[in-house]
């Protein structure tokens, strides 16, 4: 919170600077998932008087710690493995939510917090107070650790190396203090030391230049010696251990790739590329590649796909394929070219503080964009752009905006930047998942606004510029006050970019990082005649969450007869209308050529536009240079127009959008034509497919010929002699692959007038598998035949049923049972040639689902939780639990939602409990607005645990089971839960009363004027409540959002239950403690020492206390006792490493 | 005599040896009666047998070199004498023991028919040699080995025939694999009330679910080498394998020198100029430093 935006620099919160840490891990069992070791930091003290030093810990059992080899005394408190202490009937999001933002906050290294906290021995004082080199040593071990670092050992026979058993190192963010005691920040840079010993059959791969590996006496082990001398944060530190294959890049041999037995194949052709994304990155940097060397290690059950730590990058196994693979291939190149970019701006260069990782994110994204335009080319890349830009504006317009450069200021939260979320956005882990990706989606559009501002060769010069400042940095090996020029600071990167192009783009990021929100045009148009001017009406919609108004300039190109026009519009507050001068006359029958943006020159059928405009199409913000969403009106005939002609991606795919509200057999013959055409992007004519299929539907009645797309498959891909049999497969031509994949999936969509699909086009699916053969492919054809059992589940419609009789296989429909057939099929056939990534499973999983969901198949969950257990393929297992999910929604069922709530626990793949989470809150069983049988105290027990305990060892997965509380039960209190009792609290601690926030009528809230606004650190506002029945004052959280209705509701049987506590559930739900943090206040109180504690926490406090005394007259006393009893202890419980602290001297002395 | 025991499934060449066989034995079993013996072991039989049949075999064996010697292909009988001559036999005697009187008379074995060798097919009349063509010339092979007889069929319904014909085999043999796979282990089913109309074969978990998910099927990889047989992923091959094992086993300081090498040189190796691959996972673990403890 001491961070000042400004030229000043970096500032350690810490009053000391690491300089070197050794980690050596002596001992891994695989068979106990056990780890056994020891670090050593090389510290100097900044301050003459510290006695105290706070380090990041989780998980770890601390034997011994010792400085300078003296035996030192520690505690240990992390506030975030219980988050709530007190067994409070609170249940509140709201609370929960700002009692772990404070929780993270009190264990931050950017603030100089820690959850290990190391009392230097007296002895050595006068040593620190000459500020003299400082060894911490901490002898460590870790037992079974459920977050940080992940074991896989296989449950056959043989030796761990047989078994292909392996460990590696993962996380979210800075999650490197799970593993091994260190400061967890990525502003804390330092040089390394890392030694692993592990059987002789297994590689430990890791980061920096490996020294040598060394026998162990009795030759059974090796010891693996890394040296990373460029400094480096802890968070950027990682590990893998495992019997892996090795492959040196026969292109580049100080590149190293590792996969686990028996992939070497996969592995070769995998990275067969790589070299030429290295290539790419350092030329348009003009820089080497930092490291000295890179690894890439393919490991099993991975965290996320891709991982990029200093000098390595962890990716998941299944990106590896063969050379028959086509699908695979672009994601897989697009994981590597990711994890490559990271490691110059992510793991090369850090951040200073959390606030400033948007510019690494931003970067990494830019460059990887242009590798990506490179690669894929223009079209795919402006694709790609526009596709970013419509998620981050469909999640924004949601949620209400994504903050790229949150400001904590000091104390005065009423602009919380985040107020409209259910999270905190102060920290990363207190981040939901969701808004992180989206978070750095908008990190790197805006890199490329401002590149639209500065151009392309300013903005490599930037980053060549904040490399070679790193590089120099680095090099200086024992001068650790210049390593934080590795650091990168928004200011310093806006520096950089004003010292390099000498311009100003204060405005932009004004608008676009410092302020959350995208911007909402709403355009339409009249063509005056008179004065052959175009009058452009824009509108703007920022009232809406999520929206900004947006002022400046505002491209607009205009195709006219004559030629395509540029226009750029000045949005201002008050002007909606836009007069733009036209260039040409209206005219009809003179035949010549248009020119288009391009140059080029084009025959036109002008037939079809308006006689007296000379306008074809118009479209605003081409270029995709402000985060908006346009919604533009012009006639049908413009956009086909747009379609047909304009050579832009992005305009041809709104175009094709924007048709599907004209079923016209003119919008039929566009899409068709663009269909056809083979020059035209593969993703256009993929998107036009779907179009196609809607408009079909929406003409079902005037539509002629046979169904929409089937003679246009049959000329593309069927036989010329026997129109009905589809040619045998070649998948040389990848555009016509894709087609071929996506007509079907189209075609199914099509309903006839009874609103069926029609037979002919089941028929001719049917077919196409049936005369599918791929013997002389040089390409797997596994994910066309997927697409064609997706193509068989969409075709499938409503049941008829009549009066809800049991589905049975008599009453089966006969088309249901052909496409059965097929399914049961392809099932069984997948056990026996499986496909690769069991594409076709996971389809015929998706179809079954279908079938059941539609009435035509018994709706039962069994099938897929058999294929939802650990050993099958992770795809596979989503892809049940899916439909797992769907079902706990459609049937309500409770026995499902629990088994799936024991997965998150109990899963061993954390990919896989994160996912079970995220697609509960994709599709929840209930919202909070809704009735719901499966609503009960129970789950609101069970769910509050999971998150407020259950979920310490994953920062991923506590915010995804607080995402999941949010979308079953709001902000607010679950309405399931019975009334409490009491509708006062009374905290005498804090010496205040407050309605219990447990029956928290926002929506009245919200109506009320605040009359104290001093919220921070988990205190809810304050409001003046002349609702309550006691006539008080009270305290109201207003963050939360309820309607008026349940209030009163509320309050009505509160006045009608007695209002004596007679049937008190239990004393320490009474009691009310809304400072959630106040145990760690009180250890930073007590401490004098730290200067870097958080000093508005307890000002807060004093300040609240000082408030609250003139109210104490109003206090119900009941039920205080228990309270102070339960505060006291507050730390030492939790500790793993309690039993050494007890012993010894407390550090509040 | 180790065919003895297999007698019934002897070739023909088998059974005229075992038949000369025991003609010889039966010849000496009667020189020996001739001789005054009673009886005989049956090993000094055997030696017996054994040495005249080698002698016969000699006289054969002379025999044929002095003809084929003189360029004959046939023994005349001045070669037996002359062999006989040659192996100390004086041949003068010959006849008088030929007509001795106690002579046994042994009869000539059972001639069996010489088996008749099946005649190739013939299949139509051998075309008789054009004029042209002399006589001493080989005959014409059998008419049906080069002559051809065209049928007729629609060739365009042929392709969709074939297809047709193609796909359903593949379906057919789909349908009855997957449904003994079904019917031979555990299966699951969509309906409750009927679990053989569409048996689905359970899902089993895998102890490495990814090696099927993600390493092609042996079909495919077959598919693939047919497909494309010039893979040029084996030049680089060699190009790994640690060729250089032998070079390093230099004192440590040598060890951390050649690694401060390597990271100054990156930029050399880039260049693939050097053969030899200096990767830090490709050297050989080095053996402990043996520490005494005093």
């Amino acid at each position: 919170m001491n961070r000042k935006k400004g030229d000043k620099g970096f500032e350690s919160p810490r009053p000391y600077k690491l300089t070197h840490q050794v980690v050596c891990i002596n001992n891994i069992n695989f068979q106990r998932k056990s780890v056994v070791g020891y670090v050593e930091l090389t510290i100097f003290p900044t301050v003459a008087n510290l006695n105290r030093i706070k380090l990041n810990s989780k998980q770890c059992r601390i034997y011994r710690v010792r400085v300078n080899d003296l035996e030192a005394a520690f505690i240990y408190n992390d506030p975030t493995l219980e988050v709530c202490h007190h067994e409070s009937k609170q249940r509140n999001l709201n609370y929960f939510s700002n009692a772990y933002a404070a929780a993270v906050s009190a264990v931050d290294p950017d603030a100089g917090n820690g959850e290990l906290c190391i009392k230097v021995p007296s002895e050595l004082w006068k040593h620190v107070d000459e500020l003299k080199v400082l060894k911490v040593h901490i002898n460590f071990s870790l037992d079974q650790p459920k977050g940080g670092l992940h074991f896989v050992v296989p449950n056959m026979e043989g030796s761990m190396a047989e078994r292909g058993a392996h460990v590696f190192s993962c996380g979210y963010q800075n999650s490197t203090r799970f593993w091994f005691p260190c400061v967890d920040s990525y502003s804390e840079l330092c040089t390394w030391k890392l030694e692993y010993t592990v059987d002789a059959a297994m590689v430990a791969v890791s980061n920096g230049d490996l020294v040598e590996t060394v026998y162990t006496h009795d030759m059974r082990k090796k010891t693996f010696h890394y040296m990373l001398a460029i400094p480096t944060a802890a968070s950027n530190i990682s590990l893998a251990i495992g019997p892996f294959e090795i492959l040196v890049d026969p292109y580049m041999h100080e590149v190293t790739h590792f996969c686990l037995p028996q992939l070497l194949p996969l592995l070769k052709h995998t990275t067969s590329y790589l070299h030429e994304v290295f290539e790419f990155y350092e030329e348009i940097l003009t820089c080497r590649y930092p490291y000295s060397c890179f690894k890439t290690v393919f490991i099993d059950e991975a965290y996320v796909e891709v991982a990029a730590y200093a000098s390595m990058s962890i990716f998941s196994t299944n990106l590896l394929h063969s050379a028959m693979i086509i699908d695979e291939t672009p994601l897989t190149r697009r994981c590597l070219a990711q994890a490559l970019a990271q490691q110059f701006f992510g793991c090369f260069i850090s951040r200073m503080s959390w606030s400033d990782e948007w510019v690494l994110k931003g970067i990494s994204g830019y460059i990887y964009g242009l590798w990506m335009k490179k690669t894929f080319g223009v079209n795919e890349y402006r694709h790609w752009i526009k596709q970013e830009l419509d998620q981050i504006v469909a999640y924004e317009l949601k949620t209400g905006g994504v903050l790229l450069h949150p400001i904590f200021g000091g104390g005065k939260e009423k602009d919380n930047p985040a107020s409209h979320l259910h999270f905190s956005i102060k920290h990363p882990h207190t981040l939901s998942w969701e808004y992180y990706t989206m978070f750095q989606c908008k990190a790197h559009l805006v890199m490329r606004l401002i590149e639209n501002r500065i151009s392309m060769e300013f903005m490599l010069q930037v980053f060549n510029k904040l490399l070679s400042l790193a590089s120099t940095a680095s090099s200086q090996k024992f001068q650790s006050h210049m390593w934080s020029q590795m650091l990168v600071s928004t200011s310093g990167f806006l520096k950089s970019i004003s010292n390099v192009s000498g311009k100003d783009i204060q405005p932009l990021i004004k608008q676009w990082v410092d302020q959350s929100g995208v911007v909402k045009f709403y355009g339409s148009f009249a063509f005056n005649r008179k004065r052959n001017v175009l009058e452009l009406e824009i509108k703007q919609d920022y009232t809406s969450p999520g929206t900004q108004k947006y002022v400046g300039p505002l491209k607009v190109t205009v195709q006219e007869l004559d030629g395509s026009f540029n226009h750029t519009l000045q949005i201002e507050e008050n002007s909606l209308k836009h007069d733009i001068p036209c260039h040409s006359k209206s005219r009809r029958n003179k035949k010549k050529k248009i020119p288009l943006m391009n140059g080029e020159e084009v025959d036109m059928d002008l037939s079809a536009m308006d006689a007296d405009s000379p306008l074809l199409w118009i479209r605003i913000d081409p270029d995709m240079s402000v985060l908006r969403k346009v919604e533009f009106e012009q006639s049908d005939f413009m956009w086909q127009y747009q379609l047909r002609y304009e050579r832009d991606v992005v305009a041809q795919e709104e175009a094709i959008l924007a048709l599907e509200k004209f079923p016209t057999p003119a919008s039929r013959l566009a899409l068709t034509d663009i269909l056809e055409q083979e020059q035209c992007f593969y993703r256009v004519r993929m998107l036009a497919c779907f179009c196609l299929a809607k408009i079909a539907n929406s003409m079902v009645s005037t539509w002629t010929g046979p169904p929409a797309m089937k003679s246009l498959f049959t000329r593309m891909f069927c036989c010329k002699t026997c129109p009905n049999i589809v040619k045998t497969n070649n998948f040389m031509n990848f555009q016509s692959y894709f087609l071929q994949k996506t007509m079907p999936v189209a075609m199914a969509l099509l309903r006839d007038v009874h609103n069926l699909c029609p037979k002919e086009v089941l028929m001719f699916i049917l077919d196409l598998i049936k005369y599918n053969d791929n013997r002389k492919n040089k390409f797997s054809d596994n994910y066309y035949r997927a697409e064609l059992i997706d193509a068989l589940a969409n075709s499938v419609t409503p049941a008829v049923s009549v009066n809800n009789e049991v589905r049975t296989l008599d009453n089966l429909n006969p088309d249901v049972r052909l496409i059965l057939e097929e399914i049961t099929r392809f099932l069984n056939m997948e056990k026996l040639l499986p496909s690769y990534r069991h594409t076709i499973t996971v389809s015929c999983l998706k179809a079954i689902r279908v079938l059941q969901k539609n009435g035509h198949v018994p709706s039962d969950p069994a099938l897929f939780k058999s294929y939802a257990e650990y050993g099958h393929f992770v795809d596979v297992r989503i892809a049940a639990l899916e439909a797992v999910v769907d079902y706990t929604k459609v049937d309500r069922s409770y026995e499902e939602l629990q088994w799936l709530l024991t997965m998150v626990q109990n899963d061993p793949v954390p990919y896989i409990r994160h996912k079970i989470l995220d697609m509960l809150t994709k599709n929840p069983p209930f919202t909070k607005n809704m009735e719901s049988p499966l609503c009960n105290e129970a789950l609101v027990d069970q769910l509050w645990k999971l998150m407020n305990s259950g979920t310490s060892h994953d920062w991923r997965l506590r915010c995804g089971a607080v995402d999941l509380y949010f979308t079953l039960f709001g902000l607010s209190r679950p309405s399931c839960l019975p009334l409490p009792e009491l509708g006062l609290v009374l905290n005498l601690k804090e010496k205040k009363a407050v309605l219990n926030p447990t029956i928290i009528p926002e929506s009245v809230a919200n109506n009320q004027e605040p009359v104290n606004t001093t919220n921070n650190h988990g205190q809810p506002v304050v409001f003046q409540n002349t609702f309550s029945n006691s006539q008080e004052e009270e305290e109201i959280d207003m963050d939360t959002v309820h309607d008026s209705q349940a209030f009163i509701y509320h309050h009505l049987n509160m006045l009608e239950r007695p209002s004596t506590p007679g049937k008190e559930q239990s004393s320490g739900e009474v009691t009310m403690h809304p400072v959630s943090a106040a145990p760690l206040s009180v250890f930073s109180k007590e401490s004098n020492s730290s200067k870097h504690s958080d000093h508005h926490h307890h000002h807060h406090h004093e300040h609240k206390k000082k408030k609250k005394k003139h109210k104490h007259k109003h206090k119900h006393k009941h039920k205080h006792d228990s309270k102070e009893k339960e505060k006291e202890p507050f730390a030492f419980s939790n500790s793993p490493a309690s039993a050494r602290s007890i012993r010894s001297p407390s550090l509040s002395d | 005599m180790s065919r003895s025991g297999s007698k019934h499934t002897t070739t023909p060449a088998d059974n005229y040896y075992l038949a000369r066989r025991r003609t010889l034995q039966v010849v000496v079993s009667s020189l020996l009666t001739e001789a005054g013996f009673e009886s005989a072991e049956k090993a000094a039989v055997e030696t017996l047998t054994e040495m005249l049949q080698s002698y016969i075999s000699e006289i054969g064996r002379s025999a044929k070199s002095y003809c084929e010697h003189t360029a004959r292909t046939q023994p005349t009988l001045s070669d037996i004498v002359v062999t006989l001559v040659e192996m100390g036999f004086n041949v003068e005697t010959l006849p008088a023991y030929a007509k001795r009187s106690q002579r046994m008379v042994i009869t000539a074995p059972p001639v069996t028919n010489q088996p008749v060798t099946p005649k190739a097919l013939t299949a139509g009349q051998n075309k008789p040699h054009p004029s042209h063509i002399p006589g001493y010339f080989p005959e014409f092979p059998d008419p049906h080995t080069y002559i051809k007889t065209p049928t007729y069929r629609e060739p365009v319904s042929d392709y969709q025939v074939l297809r047709e014909k193609a796909a359903s085999q593949r379906r057919d043999v789909e349908r009855a694999l997957t449904r003994f796979m079904a019917k031979t282990g555990e299966t699951q089913s969509l309906f409750k009330d009927d679990v053989s109309t569409f048996p689905l074969i359970a899902a089993r978990p895998f102890t490495v679910p990814y090696l099927t998910a993600l390493l092609p099927s042996e079909l495919e990889m077959q598919q693939m080498e047919e497909t494309d047989s010039s893979e040029q992923d084996d030049q680089t091959d060699t190009e790994n394998l640690p060729l250089h094992i032998s070079t390093d086993d230099s004192g440590p300081e040598k060890e951390n020198a050649s690694v401060l090498q390597q990271n100054t040189s990156l930029s050399g190796s880039r260049n693939g100029e050097e053969n030899m691959i200096d990767n830090p996972y490709l050297r050989p673990v080095k053996k402990p430093k043996i520490r005494r403890k005093k």
